[in-house]
């Protein structure tokens, strides 16, 4: 992806299938223009906090949405979570837990750690997609953010 | 006080008594006494020998060789009760109990062989008949030549002493008696105030198995069991000395090297200044309460580690469950929305270059896959109850049931379907765990109605064996009698998908639920009659 293109969501999943699937129900809603895929948690922190592979970005220039899933290769998902929301920088980006457990402990868990949303992703296509393209509306049309 | 006061003061005395000595009275017995002729000696000494007789307390009394009396002092009529008058020209006979009579014509022989008797303690008559113990002290009254011309006899009455006597052997032998008791019950040792043994009983020897030689003038330390600390036994003379009385449990040590135990009472006897005499230590044998609590302890402990391990193993087996949950949560149903998706993505995008055999044959794949989908969810929040507590608060069910009915309203709106709810007493149960309870029941009847023009959902209690027994009744499709068995078996199922869906478990989290409360759960049913499924909630009794 272009960086220089502003990103408006960082999507952070490592299954292939459901991330075509993510992106598929997002293009059909025409919000995938401005997608960033992260495939593991190191990723998405080295872009959200402008190091590694993304050395130089600047941290301010952060994306509309975050979507993120919780099992995640590397660092995980509440890892990932928890650096986001203890960062005054980042603290403000919207984060969305996109994820296929329905366990009260992750639920519980990513709201202590300040999660705006916690989505479980259904097994049902249709659902999916739904679910997909009204958390995208929701967050990137309807969702007022604080000015930066 | 010059030194003769004294004596003149008893001069005076005797005066008194004796109006024959009148003239004495002021005769000065110090020096002067020396100056006086033989005469008046003999006469003074005659005189004070009247007074002694006149004033004693002790009968003395004189007497002719063949017993007949001739003096009576004022003591003889105290003691007897017959005045010198009448005692006098009397023989003793009439003085001495018929059984003893012997006794005055021996006495009378050996006065006459010139004997004395001292002390010779016997039983005398008084003139009111009763019967007197008094010492009897007899001597021959000899003239000048040293001829036996008379007795002598003084006697002392001894009934109180004889009393004394008599409740002191009273009282000594009702201290032999409670020690023999005691003897009987308890082990006893008596040791002196540094603790050296002086007295062992049988018991004390039986129970150390040491010989009383052995133990007398040893000390405790030969039956140390080295059980207790030094702490112990140094409070326990503390005690002791102090005059307190210690008690406690001891395990000593017989001479075989087994032990015993002993339940201890040491009391110190004291010396008038307080100080410990000796301490008198008596022992109950506690051996055999001593082994049962120990094993009562050894098997709490077995018990409780058991418990632990037993904890430890649920423990381990519940996190292993979650751990197996959440990767069934999480990692099944991955694929299975790979499936599903990816097949309605097929019969959305390529539907018009698919031959209704392939659409058909994607269709029946993507709903496989929704229903895997929705077994995993049903079968994880069966697994999830078992691990969640139960938290019993007061419930009332009628309201509970109409709540959930008004939640149920899409299910039943397009049909006529009449729920009943009779009064309802309050129970005790987890109120989330139970809502789930009739959510699931209703929510059958609601199902197993459907064919029903007219569907009737009943909702009563009834008492059986003191608890309330809840039910849901319907006139639905009910069920096989033979097979009720399997009702409340996980993914077991009674109906065919086509008739009526579901996974299966609805039924199995019921009985969970009523399970984890300790009630029961169970149905009956027609086929084509309906059924009723009744539940209890155990400890359940808020009325």
């Amino acid at each position: 992806m272009n960086e220089s293109t502003e990103v408006e969501i960082l999507l952070v999943e490592d299954n292939p299938d459901d991330l075509e699937m993510t992106l598929r129900a997002l293009r059909k809603a025409n919000l995938a223009n401005h997608i960033l895929v992260a495939r593991d948690g190191a990723e998405a922190l080295d872009y959200i906090f402008g190091q590694g592979a993304h050395a130089g970005r600047k941290v301010e220039n952060a994306p509309k949405l975050i979507l993120l899933d919780l099992k995640l290769p590397k660092i995980d998902g509440k890892e990932v979570l928890k650096r986001i929301k203890s960062d005054p920088r980042v603290k403000s980006i919207p984060v969305v837990v996109l994820t296929s457990s329905n366990e009260q402990s992750d639920v519980l868990e990513s709201y202590h750690l300040g999660v705006n949303s916690y989505i479980v992703k259904p097994v049902n296509f249709e659902g999916f997609a739904a679910a997909v393209q009204k958390l995208g509306f929701y967050w990137l049309l309807l969702n007022q953010p604080p000015q930066s | 006080m010059s030194a003769d006061q004294p004596i003149k003061a008893w001069v005076r005395e005797m005066n008194h008594l004796q109006p024959a000595v009148d003239d004495l009275a002021i005769v000065p017995l110090t020096d002067s006494a020396a100056k006086l002729t033989n005469a008046q000696l003999a006469e003074l000494g005659h005189a004070q020998f009247a007074a002694l007789v006149e004033c004693s307390d002790d009968a003395i009394i004189s007497k002719t060789l063949a017993g007949e009396i001739t003096s009576w002092n004022p003591g003889a009529e105290k003691l007897f009760g017959y005045t010198a008058h009448e005692a006098v020209g009397q023989t003793m006979l009439r003085f001495i109990p018929p059984e003893r009579r012997h006794e005055e014509v021996d006495i009378l022989a050996r006065i006459a062989r010139g004997e004395t008797l001292r002390h010779f303690e016997t039983v005398r008559l008084r003139k009111d008949g009763e019967r007197i113990d008094v010492s009897v002290t007899i001597s021959p009254i000899k003239d000048p030549r040293g001829k036996i011309i008379g007795v002598s006899k003084i006697a002392r009455d001894i009934s109180e002493r004889k009393l004394a006597d008599h409740n002191f052997q009273l009282l000594l032998k009702e201290v032999t008696d409670l020690k023999a008791a005691l003897d009987e019950h308890a082990i006893v040792a008596i040791t002196d105030p540094k603790g050296k043994i002086n007295y062992v009983n049988d018991k004390f020897c039986a129970i150390s198995q040491f010989a009383r030689a052995e133990l007398l003038g040893q000390d405790h330390r030969l039956i140390n069991s080295g059980h207790h600390p030094k702490e112990f036994f140094r409070e326990l003379w503390a005690t002791i000395a102090r005059g307190k009385v210690w008690r406690g449990e001891i395990k000593n040590r017989a001479r075989d090297g087994s032990f015993y135990w002993v339940d201890t009472t040491i009391v110190p006897f004291l010396h008038a200044d307080g100080r410990p005499r000796q301490y008198v230590a008596i022992r109950a044998d506690i051996t055999e309460r001593k082994k049962a609590e120990e094993a009562v302890r050894q098997l709490n402990a077995e018990l409780e580690s058991r418990v632990a391990q037993r904890t430890a193993e649920l423990e381990a087996a519940n996190h292993e469950l979650e751990a197996f949950s959440y990767s069934v949560s999480h990692d099944l149903r991955a694929p299975l929305r790979a499936v599903n998706g990816f097949t309605r993505i097929l019969l959305e995008d390529f539907s018009a270059d698919l031959p209704p055999a392939a659409r058909h044959y994607l269709e029946r794949a993507n709903l496989g896959s929704q229903r895997m989908g929705e077994l995993i969810d049903d079968l994880l929040a069966f697994s999830r109850l078992s691990r969640q507590p139960v938290t019993r608060k007061q419930v009332p069910p009628a309201a509970l049931v109409k709540t959930i009915w008004e939640e149920l309203k899409p299910q039943w709106e397009s049909r006529h379907v009449e729920l009943r709810v009779d009064p309802l007493p309050d129970c005790l149960a987890d109120p989330a765990l139970l809502k789930q309870v009739w959510v699931n029941l209703l929510a059958n009847a609601i199902k197993y109605t459907r064919p029903r023009e007219l569907a009737q959902v009943t909702v009563g209690c009834t008492q059986a064996s003191g608890q309330t027994v809840y039910f849901v009744r319907d006139n639905g499709v009910g069920f096989d009698m033979q097979y009720v068995d399997k009702l409340f078996g996980v993914f077991q199922r009674l109906h065919r998908m086509e008739e009526f869906e579901g996974t299966g478990v609805g039924l199995a989290i019921v009985q969970r639920i009523i399970h984890r409360h300790g009630g029961r759960i169970w149905a009956t049913a027609q086929v084509g009659q309906g059924a009723t499924f009744y539940f209890s909630l155990a400890g359940d009794n808020p009325v």
